[in-house]
């Protein structure tokens, strides 16, 4: 009887001991290290085939089977998941429509950028030509210069703030950092392109009769000067950081 | 009470915390990512402080995941950062994943070199190697170091400003301190 209580004793200790031992064939290999390729990134998986399947919307890799995928709930005991981090699948899920709406942004704000750009060049050179659009003669050819810059100039801008105002606006975006600026800049300089070309047509018509620049007409000048202020500063704000 | 009733309960008492003396876990109490864009007429960077993080070991080996939303990135100019999601596409794959595998061990040593695989603008990439520094006070640890990412590595088009593309290289610094459990 003793020797049958030892034995159930001596069963019993070998089951428990084994229990740790048998968890351990669970566990992998730790990583691989190789000084050659270190800190380079190694595989570089496209995912673009997997963005193009009915599922298109999760940041899953295609190559990988959807128990790896990070927002699935861990299915092994040392494999954290998205939902273990307290990220709902809400979260996870990518947005195509938003997507879409960002990327026509962008597109429509690269062309208000570059359509300002282009602006600025008229802008500059008829401030520049503007020296010579005085004068007492009735025609001039550097004051017809002058007005067919301006002119141009007027076209470039409201093409460019077409589109800086058709761009769709992001919900849930508060402007902040150096646009708030530029935005600021376009309450002066947008007043300021409309009001100019009609005080220039004005000047430019007394000045054609032999007039001299007489009432509102006066203002064309300090008026051209402030839009192409603000207008450079609109500019420069985003361009440079200061 | 039988000598046998004794010792099973003996066993019982003493050999399930010994089972399962190897599983413990990593939680990221605070954690900052911060990339850097470099262009000629500027040096801006991003920060996020919304980088969550968990460590499960089991038998010595640990699983990380780091996980940051990618809008969450601040670089002070919304129009900037609304224009970082559009090109990581960030809006189809909203979060930012960080994966790696550390040995339980690798806890007290000074600097750790791990293999990440990181999920990004749509792409999986893996890094080999990257070194990273502990910093250990009480139970937790302070792990920083940086991430040599580039636009190319995660197929994305530079942006440009002014027609001129902005730097390929956007190392991306990380600041993560981690609570044993």
């Amino acid at each position: 009887m003793k020797i049958f209580r030892l034995r159930t004793i001596l069963l019993s200790c070998s089951c428990l001991l084994a229990v740790p031992f048998l968890s351990l064939a669970q566990t992998s290999d730790p990583p691989a290290s190789s000084s050659q390729d270190a800190q380079k990134p190694a595989v570089p998986q496209d995912q673009k085939a997997a963005q193009n399947k009915p599922q298109p919307e999760s940041q899953q890799p295609a190559t990988k089977p959807s128990g790896d995928l990070p927002t699935a709930p861990s299915s092994s005991k040392t494999e954290p998941s998205l939902e273990d981090l307290g990220f709902s699948a809400t979260q996870a899920q990518g947005d195509a429509k938003r997507q879409a709406l960002l990327d026509k942004r962008t597109h429509m704000l690269k062309i208000h950028q570059r359509m300002g750009l282009i602006a600025a060049i008229p802008i500059t050179a008829s401030v520049i030509t503007s020296v010579g659009a005085g004068g007492k003669d009735t025609s001039k050819a550097s004051r017809d210069l002058h007005a067919a810059l301006g002119g141009l100039a007027g076209d470039l801008y409201f093409i460019s703030a077409y589109y800086a105002i058709r761009a769709p606006r992001v919900p849930g975006t508060e402007t902040r950092g150096p646009i708030r600026f530029h935005k600021a800049m376009a309450w002066i300089h947008g007043p300021g392109m409309i009001a100019t070309p009609i005080l220039g047509i004005m000047a430019f018509d007394q000045k054609n009769k032999g007039e001299k620049v007489h009432g509102i007409a006066q203002a064309h000048g300090p008026v051209a000067i402030v839009t192409a202020g603000a207008f450079g500063a609109a500019l420069l704000s985003v361009s440079l950081k200061f | 009470m039988t000598p046998l009733t004794k010792i099973a309960a003996c066993l019982l008492l003493v050999f399930p915390p010994l089972a399962s003396a190897g599983d413990s876990q990593w939680t990221l109490q605070q954690g900052t990512l911060t990339y850097h864009v470099s262009h000629k007429l500027h040096e801006s960077e991003g920060v996020s402080h919304e980088v969550r993080g968990k460590g499960i070991c089991h038998a010595g080996q640990c699983d990380f995941l780091i996980a940051v939303p990618v809008k969450s990135f601040d670089s002070g100019d919304s129009n900037r950062d609304l224009h970082m999601i559009q090109v990581t596409r960030g809006a189809q794959f909203p979060m930012v994943t960080v994966r790696t595998k550390l040995p339980e061990s690798a806890s007290t040593s000074a600097t750790i070199q791990a293999d990440l695989e990181i999920q990004f603008a749509g792409q999986t990439v893996q890094y080999k190697q990257v070194s990273f520094q502990l910093v250990t006070k009480d139970n937790q640890i302070r792990i920083t170091g940086t991430i040599p990412a580039t636009l190319t590595d995660f197929k994305i088009d530079p942006p440009s400003l002014l027609t001129l593309p902005v730097k390929n290289e956007i190392p991306v610094r990380i600041d993560l301190t981690w609570r044993s459990q």
